[in-house]
C-alpha cells in the first residue's frame, strides 16, 4: 500500500519577499528532507498550481521544477482550480498503483498577493462558467447564493456560519505556519464588512501564498524507515460547472460522490475518521462538506456547529481542521490539497505540536474546486 | 480576454432569453467585484427559474430593495454587461429587471 513518508509546507500567508518558485523550491527541499531523499530518488513530480498562467504569464512548470531539483524526471502539472493540490495529491497515487514509480512528489504552490484583490477575484472567476463570470459574479458571490439558500431552507442565521470561521481561527492560533493566527469572536465575524451578502469578509478565505509537498511511497521498504501514514483511498468526482444546472444548491454534490467512493475503497465509515481537513474557502462549504461526508445530516450542520464538537480540546471523536482550514491556515488555492494531506500526515504520526489530537488513527481530506464543479477526498490511516 | 468574435458568438445565446419571465432562485449582492465590474459594484444578481423551465445567471437592475428576494417575479432583458473592449464593441448580454 502507498504512504505518505514526508511533509513540507512554507509558511503561508504575504510572502512579497518570495517569488511563486522560490516557494516551490523551499517546498521540494524541504520535503525530500523530511523523506531523508534526494532528488534522484524521486520518481516523478505532481506540482498543482492553478493562477500562474492567467495572473503571472508564467506556465511550462515542468521544465521550471527540473530546473530546481537538477534531474531530467517527469513533471505533470494539475490544474482543477482550488483542487489543483488534490488532485495532484490524487495522481501521484494513481501514478504509484499503476507501477509507474515507486517514490513521487506531489507539490502545490500558489502566488497570489502580488496582484490587486480585483484581479485575484477576476484570475479565481477563470473558474466560473462563462455565463457566471458575464453576470460578474465572484466566487464569494457563487457560495453566497448556495448559503443563501441553505439558511433560507433550515432556518439558520448568519451566526450559525460564523461559528465555523471562530472554531478556525481557534485552530489557526495554534499553527505557526498559519496565515492568521488570531483568535476572532463570534461578534466579530457578524460586524464585519460584507463581500457577497450574506458572507461577510471573516466568513471568506484570504488570499494567500505558500507551497506544501509530500512524499508518496509505494516501497514497503522505504517506508519502513519513516513515520508514514497509509493511503487508504483517493477518489474524485465531477459536477456540472453552472451552479444552476446543479440538482440542489445546498450541497456539494461532487464531494457526497468522492467521499462515498472513498469510505468504500478504505473499507471505513464516517465515524472512524478521527481528523478531517475540509474544503472551508468559505464558512459555509464547510458545513457542506461535514453534511457532504456523512459526518452529519443534511441540513444539521448550521445547529451542529454552534456546539462546536470539532473544534480541538473538545474531547469529541472528530476533529475538524486543526491546521486552520483554509479560513485561518489561508488559501494560496493550488497549496491547499496538499497542505491537507500533510496536516492529516503530522495529525496521524504524532508530530502536530500543540495541535496534536490524541489516537488519531484515521484522517480525511476533502478539497474542491469552484463551486463544487470538482472534489477529491482522501483517507489517510495508521 | 472579450474579443468581438466571442461577443458576437454570445450573442445567440443571450437572444434566446430575452422577454422570458421568471422567478429568483438565490441571489447576492456583489460588494467585491472582479476587476471587469469595478465600476458597477455593488450590483445584485440572480439565478432565475424561468417559466419554461430552464435556469439563467443575470444581474438584477431597476430595483428597490424589496425585490431582492427569493420568489421575486422578473424578465429577461437586454443591457450592456461590460465596458467597451479595446477593439470598441460593447457587450450587451442577459440582465434581470422586477416586473
Amino acid at each position: 500500500m502507498n504512504a505518505v513518508i514526508g511533509y513540507y509546507t512554507t509558511q503561508f500567508g504575504e510572502l512579497w519577499e518570495q517569488s511563486l518558485f522560490q516557494l516551490v523550491e523551499e517546498a521540494i527541499h524541504g520535503a525530500l528532507t523530511s523523506a531523508k531523499l534526494d532528488a534522484g530518488q524521486i520518481d516523478a513530480i505532481f506540482y498543482g498550481n492553478m493562477l500562474a498562467g492567467v495572473l503571472d504569464n508564467n506556465l511550462h512548470a515542468p521544465a521550471k521544477i527540473a530546473e530546481i531539483v537538477g534531474h531530467h524526471l517527469p513533471v505533470f502539472r494539475v490544474e482543477s482550480a482550488c483542487a489543483s493540490g488534490g488532485m495532484a495529491f490524487h495522481l501521484a497515487n494513481q501514478y504509484l498503483n499503476a507501477g509507474a514509480g515507486k517514490t513521487v512528489l506531489a507539490i502545490g504552490a500558489e502566488k497570489m498577493t502580488d496582484y490587486s484583490p480585483e484581479q485575484t477575484t477576476r484570475a479565481l472567476a477563470a473558474a466560473a462558467s462563462g455565463e457566471e463570470q458575464e453576470a460578474g459574479l465572484t466566487f464569494p458571490g457563487l457560495y453566497a447564493m448556495m448559503a443563501r439558500s441553505y439558511l433560507d431552507e433550515y432556518n439558520y442565521t448568519e451566526e450559525n456560519l460564523a461559528y465555523v470561521a471562530h472554531k478556525n481561527h481557534f485552530h489557526g492560533s495554534l499553527n505557526k505556519k498559519a496565515h492568521f493566527r488570531k483568535e476572532i469572536s463570534v461578534a466579530s465575524i457578524l460586524k464585519s464588512a460584507y463581500v457577497a451578502h450574506p458572507l461577510k469578509v471573516l466568513d471568506c478565505s484570504p488570499i494567500s501564498d505558500g507551497a506544501s509537498a509530500v512524499v508518496l511511497s509505494a516501497d514497503a521498504q522505504l517506508t519502513k524507515k519513516h513515520k508514514h501514514a497509509q493511503i487508504l483511498s483517493s477518489e474524485v468526482a465531477t459536477d456540472s460547472i453552472s451552479l444552476k444546472h446543479r440538482k440542489s444548491l445546498t450541497e456539494i454534490y461532487s464531494s457526497k460522490l468522492a467521499a462515498e467512493k472513498a469510505f468504500e475503497s478504505a473499507g471505513i465509515s464516517p465515524t472512524d475518521i478521527n481528523v478531517a481537513e475540509l474544503h472551508d474557502c468559505f464558512t459555509i462549504a464547510e458545513l457542506f462538506a461535514m453534511e457532504a461526508i456523512g459526518f452529519w445530516k443534511p441540513g444539521e450542520g448550521g445547529a451542529q456547529i454552534k456546539e462546536q464538537s470539532t473544534k480541538f480540546g473538545s474531547g469529541s471523536s472528530l476533529i475538524v481542521n486543526t491546521s486552520g482550514g483554509l479560513k485561518a491556515a489561508g488559501h494560496p488555492v493550488g497549496a491547499t490539497g496538499i497542505k491537507q494531506i500533510g496536516e492529516l500526515y503530522l495529525q496521524l504520526t504524532g508530530q502536530a505540536d500543540g495541535r496534536q489530537v490524541e489516537k488519531a488513527t484515521y484522517g480525511l481530506a476533502q478539497n474542491v474546486g469552484g463551486s463544487g464543479g470538482t472534489s477529491v477526498v482522501s483517507i489517510l490511516g495508521i | 480576454m472579450i474579443s468581438p468574435v466571442k461577443i458576437w458568438r454570445r450573442q445567440k445565446v443571450v437572444r434566446e432569453r430575452l422577454g422570458h419571465r421568471g422567478k429568483i432562485i438565490s441571489w447576492t449582492m456583489i460588494m467585491v467585484p472582479g476587476g471587469d465590474f469595478k465600476d458597477v459594484a455593488p450590483y445584485p444578481v440572480a439565478i432565475v427559474e424561468l417559466t419554461d423551465g430552464n435556469r439563467a445567471v443575470g444581474q438584477i437592475v431597476d430595483y428597490i430593495s424589496e425585490d431582492l428576494t427569493v420568489g421575486r417575479e422578473v424578465i429577461g432583458i437586454l443591457r450592456k454587461v461590460r465596458k467597451p473592449s479595446d477593439d470598441g464593441v460593447i457587450a450587451y448580454g442577459l440582465k434581470f429587471k422586477p416586473i
